[in-house]
């Protein structure tokens, strides 16, 4: 069941792509900020909304 | 060990193999759904476990000793090793939309039987496969897109035929879900309310996002998901207040106005203002959804009141005309196999996989859970009593424009249902009425509202339960259609910019006004004409919908099936040349029928003829002759947007069957384009 929960988090923060704002701070050895969501939403949002949604 | 897993799969056949022979047997007594879940879920472990798995480990030869692309172009952005589970759920997340959900829905015209077959056999011999077979191929070439692969692998021609049937297909497929959502919101100021109002709430989350706290997704998620549930009560309110319930009541054009409005705005306002808030919400509320039907359907186990076929097999169905081939296998759809599938396997998935093998479960596992929420919806929609069903989804040019009509024509095909049965389900739901709420969308909330009313509460809160299944839907109905505005804008504006240069720079406001209005324009011309059609724009629009996506589905399989045959691998080139003949077979025919059948129900030139005998004769009311000239034009161009599309996959075919011959026949080298062997050096704690 906590191996469930887990990954159901992990899952959740992957949706909400907390994960990949996490990766990107690590990756550019950043400090979380507005600015800095505001720079990382900007560019995943571009790359995630230039593809079709699913029917 | 291996013995006990071998009874067990065993077990799984015969539970399967007798679910099945109940379903497709049994008649007189109303059959439970439980034998549809468990048909359904036996058949997809199995499909799983041996025939994904012969896939996997002989025909691609999966090696999780190679490093994918998530592992050796990780950027710590989109290419990143990700646990197999969390990539599994983002890929269903991205997979999951309204079509299996409204497909089925529209389907169950014939009867649970034929529509429960083919979501299940076509998605474990079909849809799962095309979604794997993508999947791997797109992972071995770094994560590139359906077109990119067309393009290297079959040649230039089948690249370009790839873009251009994607963008058309886009507009059909946003056409007809925006018609969805008119339907269900017509005449309703309840569920007018409670959609308007995730506008503001998707603005403010975004603020909220953007500003105040910055990063905190599930957060803002929660609250904007508790404020869409007030607004639902909201809704309630409103539809009951004199002064407002008027104003939130609209007409079916009203209503398409407004979303070709919202389309338009929305898709030009910035992403994170009212989109992106919108996306996280409706994922959530999607796969929570989704998760609360399969519950409440495993709780209450409803009987089938729909027989298992219905008289609508002869071809006169009130939803749709035509019969069950080919017509059911092209409504269902995404229930089974989605073209539009190939174009998600082929997008961010592939850069998350980490090991080759979990290909297995997210590209085909994925496919089997999607293939399931359809059998849920059948399930959802059958459980319905069959009178009602058809008082909901016919149009009143069907069975009468009048609700004593309507009862009389439904009852004589021996379906009973009354005017006072209806009054009294519509009040139950809040409704004024609910005799042709076309579309599918009103008739599953009605089912999804039971079920959910039957776990608990009853009917005291089924008008709850209504909204908040027509809010789900509408929800996520809106984000696709505002992102599919923008991709189907970003595409125009790269074919342009070969044209003139400035149109294809997105950050240029002219070219974004320009190329936004053409695409709304152009779905908004289809929804316009689904509106005012007096048989149901969905009778038109679902199955040019269903064709359009079905030969995309081809267009992934000729793909498969070139890297297949590239890859010295001929001799299982069936799993993908199967699916693919029975798919041209099907949409061909049914293409064919929707243009030049005599029937003016199935055939659009027909339609457009006995329209064009009428007006010529005089026949037409003075005030009716304008509308009836436009309905004339509109199924001239049906006929030439289906023609369009058999066209395109046509020569699609041809080019992929002429590479596959001159490599069988040694006229041609075989060389794919995958990326060259690494060995992986990712540890399993990095996953």
């Amino acid at each position: 069941m906590k191996a469930l929960w887990r990954i159901v988090v992990a899952l959740m923060r992957e949706l909400a792509d907390e994960n990949a704002y996490a990766r990107h701070l690590r990756a550019h050895g950043r400090e979380h900020s507005g600015a800095e969501w505001r720079r990382f939403s900007e560019e995943r949002m571009r790359a995630k909304y230039t593809r079709p949604k699913c029917c | 060990m291996k013995v006990i897993w071998r009874l067990f799969w065993v077990a799984m056949a015969v539970l399967a193999a007798f679910s099945l022979g109940l379903i497709a047997l049994e008649r007189g007594e109303p059959v439970n759904s439980l034998w549809l879940v468990l048909a359904a879920a036996c058949t997809y472990l199995i499909g799983y476990r041996f025939y994904a798995h012969f896939i996997a480990a002989k025909v691609m030869l999966l090696d999780d000793r190679r490093a994918t692309p998530a592992e050796r172009l990780r950027n710590g952005h989109d290419f990143e090793p990700t646990n197999k589970w969390i990539v599994f759920g983002h890929h269903f997340a991205a997979i999951a939309g309204p079509g299996p959900l409204v497909g089925p829905t529209l389907a169950a015209q014939f009867g649970y039987l034929p529509g429960t077959l083919w979501i299940i056999i076509g998605a474990v011999l079909g849809g799962a496969v095309q979604d794997f077979i993508i999947l791997f191929a797109s992972m071995r070439r770094d994560g590139k897109s359906l077109g990119q692969m067309a393009r290297e692998e079959i040649g230039r021609l089948g690249g370009m035929i790839a873009l251009v049937t994607v963008l058309l297909i886009m507009i059909i497929l946003l056409a007809v879900i925006a018609l969805v959502v008119v339907n269900a919101l017509r005449d309703s100021p309840w569920g007018t309310f409670t959609i308007a109002a995730t506008m503001p709430i998707a603005v403010f989350m975004g603020l909220y996002l953007r500003y105040w706290r910055p990063g905190k997704v599930l957060e803002v998620s929660v609250i904007g998901f508790g404020l869409v549930l007030a607004s639902i009560f909201g809704g309630q309110w409103v539809s009951h207040h004199p002064a407002l319930a008027p104003v939130f009541t609209l007409s079916g054009v009203a209503l398409a106005i407004c979303v070709i409005i919202y389309g338009f705005f929305a898709s030009a306002l910035p992403v994170w203002l009212l989109l992106a808030p919108r996306d996280y919400l409706s994922t959530f509320v999607k796969l929570g959804v989704v998760m609360m039907l399969a519950v409440g359907i495993l709780f209450v186990r409803p009987d089938l009141e729909l027989p298992a076929l219905t008289r609508f097999t002869d071809g006169n169905g009130p939803i749709f005309a035509g019969k069950i081939f080919p017509f059911c296998f092209i409504t269902i759809a995404c229930g089974a196999i989605s073209g539009f599938h190939s174009l998600i396997s082929s997008g961010t998935t592939p850069k998350m996989i980490a090991r080759e093998w979990h290909a297995w479960p997210v590209g085909y596992g994925s496919m089997a859970l999607e293939s399931f929420v359809a059998i849920m919806a059948l399930i959802a929609a059958c459980a319905l009593q069959p009178g009602v069903f058809f008082a909901v989804n016919s149009p009143g040019g069907m069975v009468g424009a009048t609700p004593e009509a309507a009862v009389a024509t439904i009852s004589s095909w021996g379906y009973p249902v009354t005017v006072a049965e209806m009054n009294a389900l519509a009040q139950d739901v809040g409704e004024k009425s609910l005799f042709a709420r076309t579309g599918g969308a009103p008739s599953l909330a009605l089912g999804m509202a039971h079920i959910f009313a039957s776990s608990g509460g009853g009917r005291a809160i089924l008008g709850f339960w209504y909204h908040f299944a027509i809010m789900f839907e509408a929800l996520f109905i809106l984000t696709i259609i505002d992102a599919g505005t923008r991709v189907g804008r970003f595409m125009l504006q790269d074919l342009l910019g070969h044209v003139y240069k400035p149109l294809g720079q997105t950050s240029w406001m002219p070219g974004v006004i320009v190329t936004s209005a053409a695409i709304v324009l152009a779905w908004g011309y289809f929804l316009y004409q689904g509106v005012i059609d007096p048989l149901g724009g969905i009778n038109s629009l679902w199955p040019l919908f269903g064709i359009a996506n079905q030969l995309l589905a081809a267009v992934a399989l000729c793909v498969g099936t070139t890297i297949l045959v590239k890859m010295h691998r001929a001799r299982y080139m069936w799993i993908t040349c199967i699916p693919l003949v029975w798919l041209v077979t099907v949409t061909f025919t049914a293409g064919l029928q929707k243009i030049f059948s005599p029937v003016p129900r199935i055939g659009f030139l027909a339609q457009a003829s006995q329209l064009q005998r009428a007006l010529d004769s005089g026949a037409v009311a003075a005030s009716k002759v304008a509308e009836t000239q436009t309905l004339i034009f509109n199924n001239r161009l049906d006929a030439v947007v289906c023609g369009i599309f058999l066209v395109l996959v046509t020569l699609i075919l041809i080019d992929s069957v002429r590479v596959w011959v001159g490599i069988l026949s040694g006229s041609r080298t075989a060389q794919t384009n995958e990326a060259p062997f690494v060995l992986s050096q990712l540890r399993a704690e990095e996953i």
